[in-house]
């Protein structure tokens, strides 16, 4: 349990304050039955948007941030809320809910006040940090690839989900990152 | 190789290659002429260096062709070839190819095309090395050298001792005699004293052994002036005696032979290709001039002001924490508090201090690019046939690394352009009443806080009527709307994408990306383009440029409860504007500005913010070249010094943001991309000039 715990941790932009019931998601290591010892379990980082889950790859994953001020960008991308400042650098922060069908338009920088569950995942891939903004961090989460059930039919144009996992009753979808920017 | 120690090697070998590059220009202006011994030998060492540098570094591939091109420069000053067309263009390529390679091995990818080329260089030189001719009457049997002496010259030696005697200039022996704790600074202020006289040949330890505690030189001294002038310059003590005398005319036209004997071409023409034939026309010519290292040289003087402000700026640390110490005791008086203004003070001024020495460490001279651009523009001038003299001026002046790093691709641009559509060919020149020599410029001038930067050629100008017919035949605009368009503002449409005048794609310029690349490179730059071109005379591109990137001064002003950064060096004026005062032209919104109206664009409309309704508004006035354009706007902040962070990746494409800064809260501010917002307001997409801008 202590490892998780340490593990989230080290993600967390100012890990002062609790993100959530997520211990009991994170499967106790020592239930582990050692059945397939064949493939070590996948770790990824689940997250809530709008009451569903979504993981993506924890090695993907640079830091959790909790929200500071957002500046909206003028005639930019309909998704981007905004930039952020981190350290002295600017990280551009995306709104996925609209790509996702999970609301009609993407949330106004100007008029938006984070609740105390919502942070920014930032997120490295090709074109530079990229930080994502979720409903809330619920924890890490191991998951056999092999598992892994494909998608059904997507609604929208993008296919924006790489696959579905389940793990003691939950449903965890997976995000492909860079689909869903692109 | 460990990826530092190869970064170290490229520097290292890049930066002999630029001095290898600026020297071989000035060789350049010699040919034909006798070139002088000194340039020459320094081309040869630094040949030799980047051979040694590159074998120990295991760079095989450049480390060759590097020993060719020395082997090439040693035929060169030993007198064995003659510095000729043949030889020059060789040593400019092999330079090109050395640097192909040190790209190659800085990126760490090999590509079979420049590992060829640098074969067929290689092959080239060689055959230019071993072309060597033996003088056959040896000129130095002729004025009777006492063999013991001559026996001791090294090759290079005798080769200037033969040269001197060839233009019938005596020989003396100067011997001096130095005390052993002090002789080489005496040698030194021996050889100075010589040098304006004539050559130092050789300095031999001299044959008869001198005193004890001292030592003795023998120094074979050439010069056509007379004994006593040589008395003169050289200190008591020194004897100067004849060696050789000088050759009697009639022994000079028996020994010398004449120079087509002497210098036959070094390589028959049927086996070397032709400087045209052998320069790759396409890929080559493409690659970018952008150095290969991230480095900047700084002057130790400059970091030791910089330690000596961090130094100050630990002493009023340390007296803030004591007052700090004092504040917590409670010991808050008068005198504390004024203590805390004068260290805040002090502050201050050590930060003002090292913003700009870091600010002048960043400076690098425009030079640095300029020969670089001087090196493409030899090759690109003699394959286009056209007889052009390439100028250059304000090597000197400097600008942020950055900006010169990203400024040449651009000029190479603009050069090409200037040689490619500027200057004609010699008959049509003629037939114009020219010089059949064209002229192109490049020149560079500090003004205030900006750098002004002029590609200019004197050829036929602009044709404007010739671009509104390709920009209507391409459908970058309608026909129409160029009926509205006075002569500056057709010209400027050379910069719009796909705009390309040239029927026939030549290989240097005229592949239809141009000038709007050119156009966009500069506005990261938060730099400026004008042209100014006059029928027959030629044609000015003018760039203007901010000093540095770094750290630049704006105005912050409001615009529908949102926050931006404005560039202050765009901005001409500030007035107070009520709604009332804005009028409409063809229902697009004008004010009044002492007299003249100028078109008024609202910030909160053209980032389609929600604006309220208000009385009055603040407009700032931004000018760029003869355009003038009012930003209205809710409020004005203040002045501030900002640091941009240029968007990047997913944000780069954000049309009128140049980036983001800081102004100490945290929030990010948007900075204003003045250029592009005016570009776009002044003649927006689909719709024909206003026309009003313009202030003249």
């Amino acid at each position: 349990m202590t490892t998780f715990a340490s593990l989230l941790e080290r993600f967390l932009y100012r890990p002062d304050e609790p993100t959530g019931p997520f211990f009991e998601l994170v499967p106790d290591s020592g239930a582990e039955p050692p059945a397939a010892p064949a493939e070590t379990p996948e770790e990824f980082l689940s997250f809530l948007l709008e009451n569903e889950t979504y993981a993506v790859p924890l090695g993907a994953v640079r830091e959790i941030l909790k929200i500071a001020a957002i500046t909206p960008v003028p005639r930019a991308d309909a998704s981007l809320v905004g930039i952020m400042n981190v350290r002295g650098d600017v990280l551009p922060v995306f709104d996925v809910k609209p790509t996702l069908r999970l609301s009609e338009a993407a949330i106004e920088a100007e008029a938006f006040t984070p609740t105390r569950q919502q942070r920014v995942i930032v997120v490295r891939d090709l074109q530079g940090d990229v930080g994502l903004l979720v409903d809330s961090v619920t924890g890490v989460v191991k998951l056999m690839l092999s598992k892994l059930e494909a998608a059904p039919p997507s609604r929208g144009e993008k296919h924006a989900i790489a696959g579905l996992a389940r793990r003691e009753g939950k449903l965890f979808i997976l995000l492909d990152v860079e689909q869903v920017l692109s | 190789m460990a990826e530092r120690a190869l970064a170290e090697f490229v520097a290292e070998a890049n930066e002999i290659l630029e001095t290898l590059g600026r020297d071989l220009l000035v060789l350049d202006t010699q040919r034909g002429r006798d070139a002088d011994p000194d340039l020459l030998n320094a081309v040869f060492r630094a040949a030799h260096s980047l051979k040694g540098l590159s074998s120990m570094f295991g760079q095989d591939r450049i480390s060759a062709l590097a020993h060719v091109t020395e082997d090439v420069l040693d035929s060169l000053r030993l007198g064995k070839i003659a510095l000729d067309d043949t030889v020059l263009d060789a040593l400019v390529e092999a330079l090109d190819g050395l640097q192909a390679l040190l790209r190659e091995s800085s990126s760490g990818e090999e590509t079979p095309e420049v590992a060829e080329r640098g074969l067929q260089l290689t092959q080239r030189l060689k055959e230019i090395a071993g072309g060597s001719v033996s003088v056959i009457v040896d000129v130095l049997d002729a004025i009777g050298l006492d063999p013991a002496i001559r026996n001791v010259f090294t090759e290079y030696e005798e080769h200037r001792l033969r040269e001197n005697v060839k233009k019938g200039v005596g020989v003396w022996k100067v011997r001096a005699v130095f005390a052993l704790d002090d002789f080489d600074q005496r040698l030194t202020t021996l050889n100075n004293a010589l040098k304006p006289l004539g050559e130092v040949v050789s300095t031999l330890p001299s044959s008869q052994p001198g005193q004890e505690n001292s030592i003795a030189f023998d120094l074979i001294f050439a010069t056509s002036r007379a004994k006593t002038e040589i008395d003169a310059v050289v200190s008591e003590g020194i004897a100067v005696t004849p060696l050789a005398s000088p050759l009697s005319p009639t022994a000079m036209t028996q020994t010398v032979p004449p120079p087509t004997a002497s210098y036959p071409m070094a390589v028959p023409a049927s086996s070397s290709p032709s400087p045209l034939a052998s320069a790759p026309s396409g890929p080559r010519s493409e690659s970018s001039l952008r150095s290969l290292t991230q480095t900047v040289r700084v002057d130790i003087e400059r970091l030791d002001a910089l330690m000596t402000s961090i130094g100050e700026l630990l002493l009023i640390r340390s007296n803030i924490q004591r007052l700090t110490e004092n504040a917590t005791a409670g010991q808050i008086t008068k005198q504390w508090l004024s203590q805390l203004q004068r260290e805040t003070r002090g502050l201050e001024r050590r930060l003002d201090e090292l913003q700009n020495g870091v600010l002048e460490a960043r400076m690098v001279p425009l030079g640095q690019v300029f020969d670089k651009l001087a090196r493409l523009m030899r090759r690109l001038v003699r394959e286009s046939g056209k007889e052009v003299d390439f100028i250059v001026a304000g090597g000197d002046v400097e600008l942020d690394k950055l900006i010169v790093e990203e400024l040449s691709d651009p000029l190479m641009h603009l050069l090409r352009n200037a040689l490619d559509h500027g200057v004609e060919s010699p008959m049509v020149r003629q037939a114009h009443g020219k010089l059949g020599r064209g002229r192109i410029r490049l020149a560079a001038e500090p003004r205030g806080n900006q750098v002004v930067i002029t590609v200019g050629d004197d050829g036929a100008g602009m044709d404007e009527s010739r671009i509104r017919q390709v920009a209507v035949e391409r459908g970058l605009v309608t026909q129409e709307q160029t009926g509205e368009m006075d002569r500056r503002e057709l010209l400027n449409l050379v910069f719009l994408a796909g705009f390309s005048t040239r029927e026939e794609v030549s290989n240097m310029s005229g592949r239809g990306v141009g000038l709007d690349v050119v156009k966009t490179n500069l506005g990261r730059l938060a730099g400026l383009i004008d042209i100014d071109s006059r029928r027959g005379e030629g044609t000015d591109f003018i760039l203007t440029l901010p000093l540095t990137l770094a750290i630049i001064r704006a105005l912050i002003v409001q615009s529908a409860r949102q926050t931006y950064a404005v560039p202050l060096n765009s901005v001409l004026e500030i007035v107070s504007v009520r709604t009332a005062q804005i009028q409409t032209i063809e229902r697009r919104e004008v004010f009044e500005v002492r007299g003249s109206t100028l078109p008024l664009v609202r910030l909160s409309k053209v980032f389609g913010l929600r604006e309220d309704a208000r009385d009055s508004w603040f407009v700032i006035v931004i000018g760029i070249a003869q355009q003038r354009i009012g930003l209205a706007v809710d409020a004005l902040v203040g002045q501030q010094d900002i640091v941009t962070k240029p968007f990047t990746g997913r944000l780069q494409r954000v049309p009128g943001i140049a980036g983001a800064t800081d102004l100490g809260d945290r929030r990010p501010v948007l900075v204003l991309d003045v250029a592009a917002l005016m570009e776009e307001l002044i003649r927006p997409q689909g719709t024909g000039a206003p026309g009003i801008g313009d202030a003249r």
